[in-house]
């Protein structure tokens, strides 16, 4: 008895030894790997993981399998990739709202140094909007000018993000602004839709609207204007020094090695160019696909944080850590 | 509005054989969970949605309906055969079904139930149809005072409907809030009892605490009664001549499956009360205007027709509040709008605008499944009454295993089978003391919302009450509400005025 599980120990530890050695011998990947969504299944974000798991199978020659880990506008899978030790066979599909503002605005186990940031690989189009038939029309100037004769006017928010960036407009124009908060595209809509509501934040709900012309863009949050509303001014174009365009990052944790994170760089470059990936990113999602370098993104991000820093010790808070 | 092509085309979408050969896996596979007595639709529809994502947005649903209608035919035949409602809305089956069987007319008793389950089903959803589309025309009048106003009508209304201990419904309906208002505060973002966990940021996830509350408590229920007696007998399909249904028979109960009907619609179109109500008071209502109420619970015909077409109008009835307004009116119906969600459908007064090809498709889609639910039951019968020879301790540890693997399907990874362990604990003593679950669950499913639309109201109107008077919608459900307590205050007095003077007399 007492030999044979000798034997089994040895057996299994030599089993172990022997695939870590042909783990590092061999070519990373040599096992499937995990793409995380931050999301529930789905949601926009999903849908693009979906596809771009499919895309990076084939490159990378071995499976990808996506798993959904929902809750905290993406800070639960954070969380649990700032502790993973899969030295690059898990990496996670995330926007960049959920690494620069996150950590700020509540308390977070994770912060932007924990990671390392693979690529961007798309652009986010979130913008505020507003409904058809304003008394204010469809142009920003025309609703600050609004606002300013009609205190009590309302904004819809969704993230603390939008809020603050809304609450910082507010404090530079002089708007006396009712903040209402809703939940995600589909319980800002119906408010926005049916007038109750003034003008709001919307992360992509928007896009579904560019034809139908029921829910105009008042402002672009993106870097440049937005592909589907090329009328709307962005942020610094309005007269805000705020950059608060979103990209959708792919992560890994902050020790994997170099010559990983290239080839998962290297794979993910040539999915931006795939047809399957742009198709549905530029059609059903309609966000643009790009292609953004580790070095680039990481210190974008590092900029962006930064700057909300610098607007919330203005707006009177940053939180304690 | 909708044009007649489109309604057309729905119903050439559902009549497709890919279609027809979806919903009848969901019929079939509802049949057999109905049938298995433990194996609920809520467990059902929880433990099928993962198995959906794959799937396309309509064959999802439509599998998910099949399955929902499915359970509430199959659960007849446990109850009939076993005394074992495979259902807890079948428990008003049992009181003639079990009798009858009994009798030597087993199959006599099922194709009753069976018959009544469809028409129950078809009528109510042909009601369904009818209602949804003027409700969804006032779609955008409902803004958050109106939502506001009719969510504090709905928790008022459950509550007072539960029956049983007005303290223990209370006490149940408590916790739902309590673990409603886990998470971030939608305005400041301050974290509420999470404890430190990032899981619990955006609330208690649902569908760990829905299978733990109901799926898993139900197995620990069941494994204490399985250990307790294991000896329960099991009716053999007899061949006599008398067990089988003349068509003077099945005309003489179409009126108190019409009458039954009604009453189940009418159940079910009210948020949270659900068909075990339902079938209850349509038993009862037709046991009271019976002419010979004594032979009820002796095997008459006219009480499984009343208990299974109430029981089977009700969940077509409960999609009323749930397309036209966004309430779950039952369970099944609240775990529906996950699965809606999931496939990125919001539902509720926009979907018609929305996404009206999907309803309609939806709808032709029910209909297609309540003509599949008698394809199933009559041809199926007799092979699935064997199914409730399944030894209890096989389909208790396959349940369990189902429900875990249903989890973990979803990702909530370490921290959702915590949390399903924690509810099926919880849920096993709020059935052991007979504490309302629904009034626990719609608590639970209804206080974020609430919080939410009265959060928006408060701000919208710069906290002004008068804001009521512009919004006559809002005012109703106001005074239905005010008017709702009364009337549950009044006669809780009268109740303890009552136990008083007997008191004292004796």
């Amino acid at each position: 008895m007492k030999l044979k599980l000798l034997g089994t120990a040895i057996l299994s530890s030599a089993m172990a030894f022997g695939a870590a050695g042909l783990a590092q011998a061999d070519d990373f990947p040599s096992k499937p790997l995990t793409l995380v969504v931050g999301f529930g299944a789905g949601g926009s974000t999903d849908i693009q993981a979906r596809v771009l798991a499919n895309v990076l199978e084939e490159n990378l020659g071995q499976p990808v399998n996506v798993v959904n880990q929902p809750g905290a506008g993406g800070g639960v899978a954070l969380a649990r990739l700032a502790n993973n030790a899969d030295e690059g066979y898990t990496v996670v599909f995330g926007t960049s709202m959920t690494i620069t503002f996150g950590p700020l605005s509540t308390e977070t186990t994770y912060e932007l140094d924990d990671f390392r940031y693979v690529a961007g690989v798309t652009l986010g189009q979130s913008a505020i909007v507003t409904g058809e038939d304003r008394a204010f029309g469809d142009t920003w100037e025309g609703l600050i000018e609004y606002a300013r004769e009609n205190p009590g006017t309302s904004y819809a928010t969704q993230t603390a993000l939008d809020r603050m960036i809304i609450e910082y407009i507010a404090r530079q124009e002089g708007l006396d602004l009712r903040i209402v908060p809703t939940s995600g595209g589909a319980g800002m809509a119906p408010l926005i839709l049916s007038g109750d509501v003034d003008f709001g934040y919307s992360g992509g709900t928007h896009s579904g609207y560019a034809d139908s012309g029921e829910m105009p863009v008042l402002l672009s949050l993106a870097e440049d204007r937005l592909v589907a509303f090329p009328d709307a001014p962005t942020l610094p174009e309005a007269g805000y020094d705020i950059n608060a365009a979103e990209i959708r990052v792919v992560m890994v944790p902050k020790d994997v090695p170099d010559d990983r994170v290239e080839r998962l760089a290297e794979a993910l470059e040539a999915a931006t160019r795939d047809e399957r990936f742009i198709e549905i990113t530029e059609e059903r999602i309609l966000m643009p696909v790009t292609y953004i370098p580790e070095d680039e993104v990481t210190q974008t991000l590092r900029d962006q944080i930064e700057g909300y820093r610098t607007l919330l010790e203005e707006l009177g808070g940053v939180p304690e850590d | 509005m909708i044009g007649f092509d489109a309604i057309l085309s729905a119903f050439i979408a559902a009549l497709h054989y890919e279609s027809i050969a979806i919903i009848f896996g969901g019929v079939l596979l509802g049949y057999i969970v109905g049938v298995i007595p433990g194996l609920n639709r809520a467990v059902a529809i929880a433990i099928a949605i993962p198995l959906t994502f794959y799937m396309s947005a309509y064959a999802a649903i439509a599998f998910l309906i099949g399955l929902s209608k499915g359970t509430a035919a199959g659960s007849a035949v446990s109850a009939i055969l076993l005394n074992t409602p495979g259902e807890p809305s079948s428990a008003a089956t049992c009181l003639d079904g079990y009798p009858m069987a009994k009798n030597g007319k087993p199959r006599k008793a099922l194709k009753v139930g069976l018959l009544a389950s469809v028409i129950g089903d078809l009528l109510a959803t042909l009601l369904l149809i009818a209602v949804v589309i003027p409700f969804a025309s006032v779609a955008l009048k409902f803004g958050p005072y109106e939502l506001t106003a009719i969510l504090v009508f709905a928790l008022v209304f459950v509550a007072g409907m539960a029956g049983g201990s007005f303290l223990k419904g209370l006490a149940a309906g408590g916790m739902g809030i309590i673990l409603g208002t886990v998470g971030l505060d939608p305005e400041t973002g301050a974290a509420r009892l999470t404890f430190g966990y990032a899981e619990l940021m955006e609330g208690v996830p649902i569908l760990p605490l829905v299978i733990g509350t109901l799926a898993l408590a139900e197995m620990f229920a069941q494994l204490d009664e399985h250990r307790r007696n294991k000896g329960a007998s099991v009716i053999k399909l007899g061949k006599s001549s008398e067990d089988s249904l003349s068509y003077r028979e099945f005309k003489s109960t179409l009126p108190t499956i019409f009458k039954s009907t009604g009453v189940g619609a009418f159940v079910g179109a009210l948020p949270g009360l659900g068909p075990t109500v339902g079938a209850f008071m349509a038993y009862g209502l037709a046991k009271r205007t019976a002419k010979d109420p004594d032979s009820f619970g002796k095997g008459n015909p006219n009480g499984i027709a009343a208990a299974e077409s109430a029981d089977n109008a009700v969940i077509p009835a409960s999609y009323i509040p749930l397309f036209g307004l966004g309430i779950p009116g039952s369970v099944s119906a609240a775990l529906l709008v996950g699965a809606f969600m999931i496939h990125g459908i919001q539902v509720g007064p926009l979907m018609l605008r929305e996404h009206p090809e999907m309803l309609f498709t939806l709808f032709s889609g029910m209909i297609v499944a309540s003509v599949l639910m008698l394809v199933v039951g009559w041809y199926g019968l007799r092979i699935f009454a064997k199914v409730t020879n399944v030894p209890p301790h096989i389909v208790i540890a396959i349940v369990i295993f189902l429900c875990l693997a249903g989890i973990q399907v979803q990702g909530y990874g370490t921290f959702g089978l915590a949390t399903v362990f924690v509810f099926s604990i919880f849920g096993y003593f709020l059935k052991k003391f007979d504490y309302s679950f629904v009034t626990f669950l719609v608590a639970f499913i209804v206080t974020p919302m609430l919080e939410m639309n009265l959060r928006q109201s408060v701000i919208l109107s710069g906290g002004d009450i008068g804001i009521l008077l512009q919004r006559p919608i809002a005012l109703a459900f106001v005074v239905f509400t005010a008017l709702m307590v009364l009337h549950l205050a009044w006669t809780a007095y009268r109740r303890w005025l009552g136990d008083r003077l007997k008191a004292r007399q004796s």
